[in-house]
């Protein structure tokens, strides 16, 4: 069953249309992504979807109900925007305990999540200093765990690896799966191809507003990112494979194939050494680029 | 309201870490007070004391100590009957009244009445002025009484007037007749010598104090409203900068927060839009209250400003703390980048200050000035903080500003909120 469900979604600023006829719906417990270049539209979207902005068309409908600017839906919807939400000025238990008592949390519950979520971030021996003291990544940390005191349901994560260092955003990737193994439902945003492979269940690749594919990361590679390609390296071009298929440059033989296998074997009987084999599967960024005709980070 | 009070009390903590906020909202108001205070003088003299002349004698004696006062530089002389004088020294529109009661000017000749008085009343917490009023008013007594002697004062005709009577009188026996007789004309003889040897005496002076008149002090104490010292001008005037501060300070972060994303965060929150303006709303407030009052005790219980009515003084305080929030909600949304909200801002509240008193004291204020401050908030917020301080408002007079404040505040909170709601977090 559909925990979040967002039909025909549309959204312009002026003339620019930010996004455009959007539908997808996530199931209860799903890591769903939401991948594509910056200006794709993944913000307005998730914008829409927690009733940050008002769609020009559509609707989104979160457990049942269509109206996500009700208090009651938003205590079920947890947030962590792409921009740092926090006061740099208040220490990361302030925050912490700020945020949390917006959701109507007090007294020793409060206290209790409050414990929770600097565990989580890992910054239970930071929790006296204030924000500004931290590094990006554990500002980032502090950003995601805000959204999380009132132990939502659903949690939409913006970016939320967005310019931090590689340790970081592993403890980030690590804190995203021990939610997936609890059981929750998460929309992740992201241009990061690894991060989608990663993390999400299945994945929507958007671009100029639309959504141009929507499968499991594997569904997605087997449809758009064409055939595994074999990479073989000789010291000389062996006569025996004069007029097998594929491409030779750089003493290099390439042959894209769905049977790589074979392919090894031609080369293996081919009489020569083999200086460097390689099998490149397709990923998301092939699949991009063959959606779009342009690389993700273009 | 419990998530309103988390937000205000968010801010007032945010607020409280900002040293540089804490300076324009609190130590530059006071540095403001102190200094247009102590340029004023302070609590010492002023350069031209007002004071009122009261002539019930209307006698050539009094007339003449009257325009001697009146040509003294160091006073600023109006006449008025004694009711109107005494109101005007109650009111603190005067530092005094001089009272020539009837028969004063005879008093100064010969056979007048030794007790006469004339009467100086002050108030009694003005005592540099006092002291200074009563130097003047000697000297001008001594320097008429001086001059009557002289031929042009009328001394020796009065001398003859007095033999003539003394020759006609049959009641008066006739040793005493002889023994006066001799006594005046002694007299004239040396009015005579006098008037041939004397010098300048227009310039002189205080001395022969011990043969002068009677100059009796009284204290008009029964209202105590008038400014006592500088000090009870430039204090209220410095509450418009800890408003302005209050203001701008919260206007400021109500755009960083938009910026960075707290804002979108808090909308995000299950309260509503109202919910968050007014956790905003209520911090502004406080701080605005709390700063205010903060320079007001400052000035009571370092530099003396009395408060004349407390309950007045609250009302005026949250009046004006209301007022300003309202306007740091529309300033607030006067620009999308903190810098141009502060830009804006700063321009407006220059202008507010400037009109309304903050810089220049409003009873300083030149007529016209005084009429184009009636449209600056400052302006309003000043009179009703001064109304309980020292002009001595009722409720009735201090009703109109606070009014005016109040309106204000409401005003810009529905106009501040309506344009917050913007489509785009």
């Amino acid at each position: 069953m559909s925990l979040l469900r967002v039909r025909d979604l549309r959204k312009t600023f002026g003339d620019r249309v930010a996004v455009d006829g959007v539908s997808f719906q996530v199931a209860r417990g799903e890591s769903f992504g939401l991948l594509g270049p910056n200006g794709a539209g993944k913000t307005t979207t998730i914008g829409m979807i927690v009733g940050a902005l008002r769609p020009d068309a559509g609707t989104v409908t979160v457990d049942g109900e269509d109206d996500p600017t009700r208090p009651s839906l938003r205590l079920r919807i947890g947030v962590a925007p792409q921009a740092l939400a926090l006061y740099q000025d208040l220490t990361a238990e302030e925050n912490l305990a700020f945020f949390g008592s917006l959701y109507g949390l007090s007294g020793a519950t409060l206290q209790e999540r409050v414990r929770w979520a600097l565990a989580f971030a890992g910054l239970e021996e930071r929790r006296r200093d204030l924000a500004r003291t931290f590094s990006g990544g554990m500002q980032r940390r502090l950003n995601l765990v805000c959204g999380l005191l009132h132990d939502p349901p659903l949690i939409l994560l913006d970016e939320p690896t967005v310019g931090v260092d590689p340790q970081s955003r592993n403890a980030i990737f690590e804190s995203i799966e021990a939610l997936k193994r609890d059981g929750r439902t998460i929309v992740y945003t992201t241009h990061y191809m690894e991060e989608a492979e990663r993390l999400c269940d299945r994945v929507a690749i958007m671009d100029h507003g639309r959504i141009l594919a929507l499968d499991t990361v594997a569904g997605l590679v087997r449809d758009h990112g064409g055939k595994p390609r074999v990479v073989i390296e000789f010291p000389e071009r062996p006569a025996t494979l004069a007029k097998a298929g594929g491409t030779w440059e750089d003493g290099q033989w390439r042959v894209e194939t769905d049977r790589p296998e074979e392919v090894l074997l031609q080369a293996v009987n081919a009489g020569q050494p083999l200086r460097h084999v390689a099998i490149d599967r397709a990923n998301l960024e092939a699949v991009f680029l063959h959606l779009t005709g342009r690389s993700l980070r273009d | 309201m419990k998530a309103i009070w988390a937000l205000a009390a968010k801010d007032l903590r945010l607020l409280l870490r900002d040293r540089a906020d804490l300076f324009w909202i609190l130590g530059f108001p006071i540095v403001m007070a102190l200094f247009f205070g102590s340029i004023s003088g302070g609590g010492g003299p002023r350069a031209a004391l007002p004071i009122a002349v009261v002539d019930q004698d209307a006698s050539p004696m009094t007339q003449s100590i009257v325009d001697r006062l009146r040509s003294s530089e160091g006073l600023k002389v109006r006449e008025a009957p004694l009711d109107s004088a005494r109101n005007l020294v109650r009111r603190g529109d005067l530092v005094a009244y001089v009272l020539f009661p009837a028969g004063t000017g005879a008093s100064f000749g010969f056979g007048g009445d030794s007790t006469q008085s004339v009467e100086i009343g002050v108030d009694p917490r003005r005592s540099a002025e006092r002291e200074y009023l009563r130097g003047f008013v000697t000297a001008a007594l001594f320097q008429s009484i001086q001059g009557s002697f002289g031929a042009s004062g009328g001394g020796r005709d009065q001398v003859r007037a007095s033999l003539d009577q003394l020759r006609e009188n049959p009641d008066i026996a006739p040793e005493a007749r002889e023994r006066q007789g001799t006594m005046l004309r002694a007299l004239e003889s040396f009015m005579v010598a006098l008037d041939s040897t004397r010098t300048d005496t227009a310039t002189g002076g205080t001395d022969g104090e011990a043969a002068g008149p009677n100059i009796r002090v009284v204290e008009v104490t029964e209202d105590d409203s008038g400014p006592r010292s500088a000090y009870e001008v430039t204090f209220p005037s410095s509450i418009a900068w800890a408003l302005i501060g209050v203001c701008m300070s919260f206007a400021v972060s109500l755009v960083q927060e938009r910026m960075t994303g707290t804002f979108l965060r808090l909308r995000l929150a299950p309260i509503g839009r109202a919910t968050i303006l007014a956790g905003k709303g209520l911090a502004c407030a406080l701080a605005a209250a709390v700063a205010v009052t903060i320079v007001l005790c400052l000035g009571v219980f370092v530099f003396g400003v009395r408060i004349s009515n407390p309950p007045l003084l609250a009302a005026a305080i949250g009046a004006s703390a209301f007022c300003f929030t309202g306007v740091m909600m529309v300033v607030s949304v006067l620009g999308k980048t903190p810098p141009s909200v502060a830009g804006a801002g700063w321009g407006i509240m220059l202008l507010l200050s400037m009109t309304g008193g903050g810089m220049i004291p409003l009873v300083a204020m030149p007529a016209w000035m005084q009429a184009v401050s009636n449209y600056s908030l400052v302006r309003h917020a000043i009179v009703a903080v001064e109304g309980a301080v020292w002009r001595g408002f009722g409720w009735g007079e201090a009703l109109p500003p606070l009014g005016i404040l109040i309106g204000a505040g409401i005003l810009g909170m529905a106009v501040g909120s309506r344009l917050l709601r913007t489509d785009r977090a």
